[in-house]
């Protein structure tokens, strides 16, 4: 039992590290982008041919994987943030669908449809790291730091110029913020660091295919950001424990026929999402419906408040 | 604070259900949601009759139970599904499906000693996941080498291949290379198509043009059907052919593959060997009269090779692990399964006869079994 929950412990370190990525371009500077599992996919594949063909040290794998999705998104990035709002939604898409034919098509890189098979475990300090026991710690950790990467760069100034360009982009621009750089600067981050949890993910699991990448998975990380809470610094965490955890708990339930558990999952994800948006459109880290109208209507009162108070100022 | 101490006893003696009792339990990550739930319920029938026929006839000192964990036929929740089964369940035998799950899974296998047995997948690749990999169907590479004979005896030596460029698809690409010109065939035409790709209609042309006398359509699930199709809705009359992964109900059901020729592993219904006999019975009982395809009777194979193995075990003295398992199969030269007696080559993959099909209203025909050494 405990090698399960570490094995489940494993996989949602890996992608709290997704949604945390993602929660970083997608919370703090307003980029919804639906290839995150690209950047996944190009850790995961640069880290094992990394692993097979020269080390399998994490000091080897992950500055590969993040430099190579570092160059990619950068690639990516310049031309696909011209565009705002839902133009990057459609590019991105463009983007999965281009990166799941690479994948599946460059056998030389990714071994095609079949995937890569063998990829070495996690080498460090003369020792083979794939228990789960020994691996959890380390996912946790790696996600910690990614976690703190982030929250130091969104405290930082280039995190206000992030929040400024995700609240107006023409307000932000008007005060001399040079937008194309700052979103370009966060999408590198974030694929970078995305790639780690590709890097992580290839080691532990020992086998990649495109199956891992697809839309499916890009979407997933959404949902995480979404339902733990879009620009919050647990939500992303959070989301990413529950998704992955609740068919592990329903897989437990007895009395649910195996072949209904995926349907009722479905069922549960769905109802789960609009009770959600309907009564905490920010998450579940994030304010409720009730406090977020609660701080609308203290602003419009101290507004109006200013404006009497003028009003009164102007009379005298 | 009395109904959350009853909340709490509730859940935990719902998390703890199933896990008392003495039952010989094995496991198998199968696609139960998703696009492939249709295989799941396939493979499913075809092990829980084994299970039910070892029951019966108490070849082991408690009764078997299979673990069903759904997999959706992707590999991330099949590594889930598979540390359940071994790390908590502690099974020493799992079923698997999909060449993605059986690769995935393969690694945990060989590490925690558990015998991981495929009965879908045909991707040659399979054979080279382990010592605890097994796979009890003979791969897709054999069941080319039945083919090609039988489409020259019957005059059709030019052929084209429709592909997804995949191991499997590499590796019928190869066989066919490798093996028409040994008969004076040849490969008039080499298509790949991508997984995604739904729309055929350029391919038929190009299948046209080549003046094949069969086409061998080389996918799976529902593109094989769209190939099949919209192959003949284009105007190709050439002769249709495949490999076992068009025996899926709904494919044999598609009116435009009446006719077409795909290859199973040999199984003898007219066997007059008490398994086979039983297992047709039976299974015809329960599902009308239907014939079972070959899944199905893989599945019921690998359940009762777990049976065969683990009765000796238990006469022997010895435990059921994974690693006395794998011992005993390797000292075992033949088993008889459903079809017929079989055996294992070195690399786990079972070696057994293939046998040309025909579609013929809706249902596979036997027209010929091929034996390959």
């Amino acid at each position: 039992m405990e090698a399960y929950l570490l094995n489940l412990g494993v996989l949602v370190s890996i992608y709290a590290i997704l949604a945390v990525t993602l929660n970083f371009i997608m919370g703090y500077a307003g980029i919804f982008s639906l290839a995150h599992a690209v950047f996944f996919g190009v850790g995961a594949y640069v880290g094992a041919q990394m692993a097979m063909h020269v080390s399998a040290s994490l000091f080897v794998t992950i500055p590969a994987a993040m430099v190579v999705a570092a160059l990619l998104s950068l690639a990516l990035a310049l031309p696909a943030l011209r565009v705002r709002g839902e133009y990057f939604v459609a590019a991105s898409l463009g983007l999965q669908m281009l990166a799941i034919t690479v994948f599946s098509e460059w056998k030389g890189a990714t071994g095609g449809i079949g995937g890569l098979v063998g990829i070495p475990a996690v080498r460090m300090f003369g020792e083979d790291i794939y228990r789960p026991a020994a691996f959890f710690p380390l996912a946790a950790a790696v996600a910690v730091l990614v976690l703190i990467v982030t929250r130091l760069l969104v405290h930082s100034s280039f995190g206000r110029s992030l929040t400024a360009i995700r609240d107006s982009e023409s307000a932000a621009e008007s005060f001399g913020k040079n937008i194309a750089l700052i979103k370009t600067i966060s999408v590198v981050v974030s694929a970078a660091l995305a790639a780690v949890a590709g890097v992580l993910y290839a080691n532990y699991l020992s086998f990649i295919n495109v199956e891992s990448f697809t839309l499916n998975t890009s979407v997933l990380v959404m949902a995480m950001v979404i339902i733990g809470g879009t620009g919050t610094a647990l939500g992303p965490v959070v989301g990413a424990a529950l998704l992955l955890i609740l068919p592990g708990l329903l897989s437990y339930l007895w009395f649910l026929p195996q072949t209904e558990i995926g349907a009722i999952q479905q069922i549960i994800y769905g109802l789960g999402m609009a009770v959600l948006m309907i009564f905490r459109p920010g998450g579940l880290v994030g304010r409720s419906a009730g406090a977020r109208k609660r701080r609308k209507r203290d602003a419009l009162k101290a507004a109006a408040g200013q404006s009497e108070a003028r009003k009164m100022e102007g009379a005298k | 604070m009395r109904a959350r101490v009853w909340a709490a006893t509730a859940a935990v003696c719902m998390l703890a259900g199933g896990a008392f009792g003495k039952d010989v339990e094995i496991g198998a990550v199968f696609p139960m949601s998703g696009t492939n739930a249709i295989y799941g319920d396939v493979f499913k029938s075809g092990a829980d009759l084994a299970a039910e026929h070892i029951n019966a006839d108490h070849m082991l000192k408690e009764p078997l139970k299979i673990l069903y964990e759904d997999s959706q036929a992707l590999p991330q929740p099949a590594v889930v599904a598979m540390t359940k089964l071994v790390e908590v369940k502690q099974v020493p035998y799992v079923l698997s499906a999909f060449t993605g799950v059986s690769k995935a899974i393969s690694t945990l296998a060989q590490r925690s000693q558990t015998v991981a047995v495929n009965g879908g997948g045909v991707g040659p690749d399979l054979a080279k996941l382990g010592d605890y990999f097994w796979n009890v169907i003979p791969l897709a590479n054999l069941e080319v080498r039945a083919m090609v004979p039988y489409l020259a005896k019957h005059g059709m030596k030019k052929v084209a291949l429709v592909y997804v460029d995949d191991p499997l698809g590499q590796s019928i690409l190869d066989e066919l290379n490798a093996n028409l010109p040994k008969v004076d065939g040849k490969l008039v035409a080499e298509l790949s198509v991508p997984t995604s790709t739904q729309n055929f209609s350029g391919i038929a042309a190009k299948v046209r043009a080549s003046g094949a006398d069969a086409v061998y359509i080389a996918s799976y699930g529902a593109q094989q059907i769209q190939i099949a199709k919209q192959l003949r809705d284009n105007g190709v009359k050439a002769q249709l052919a495949s490999y076992s992964g068009f025996s899926t109900p709904d494919a044999l059901k598609l009116p435009q593959a009446e006719g077409l020729l795909y290859t199973t592993q040999a199984v003898n219904y007219k066997a007059g060997d008490k398994v086979t006999q039983r297992f047709l019975a039976d299974y015809q009982k329960a599902h009308d009269g239907k014939k079972p395809s070959a899944y199905i009777v893989n599945y019921y194979n690998a359940v009762l090779l777990f049976g065969i193995l683990a009765q000796k075990l238990e006469e022997a003295g010895k435990p059921i692990t994974g690693a006395n398992l794998l011992a005993e199969r390797k000292a075992t030269k033949s088993f008889d399964l459903v079809g017929g007696t079989v055996s294992f080559q070195d690399n786990g993959t079972l070696l057994a006869p293939i046998q040309v099909n025909k579609i013929v209203d809706g249902a596979g025909q036997p027209q010929e079994t091929v034996d390959i050494n």
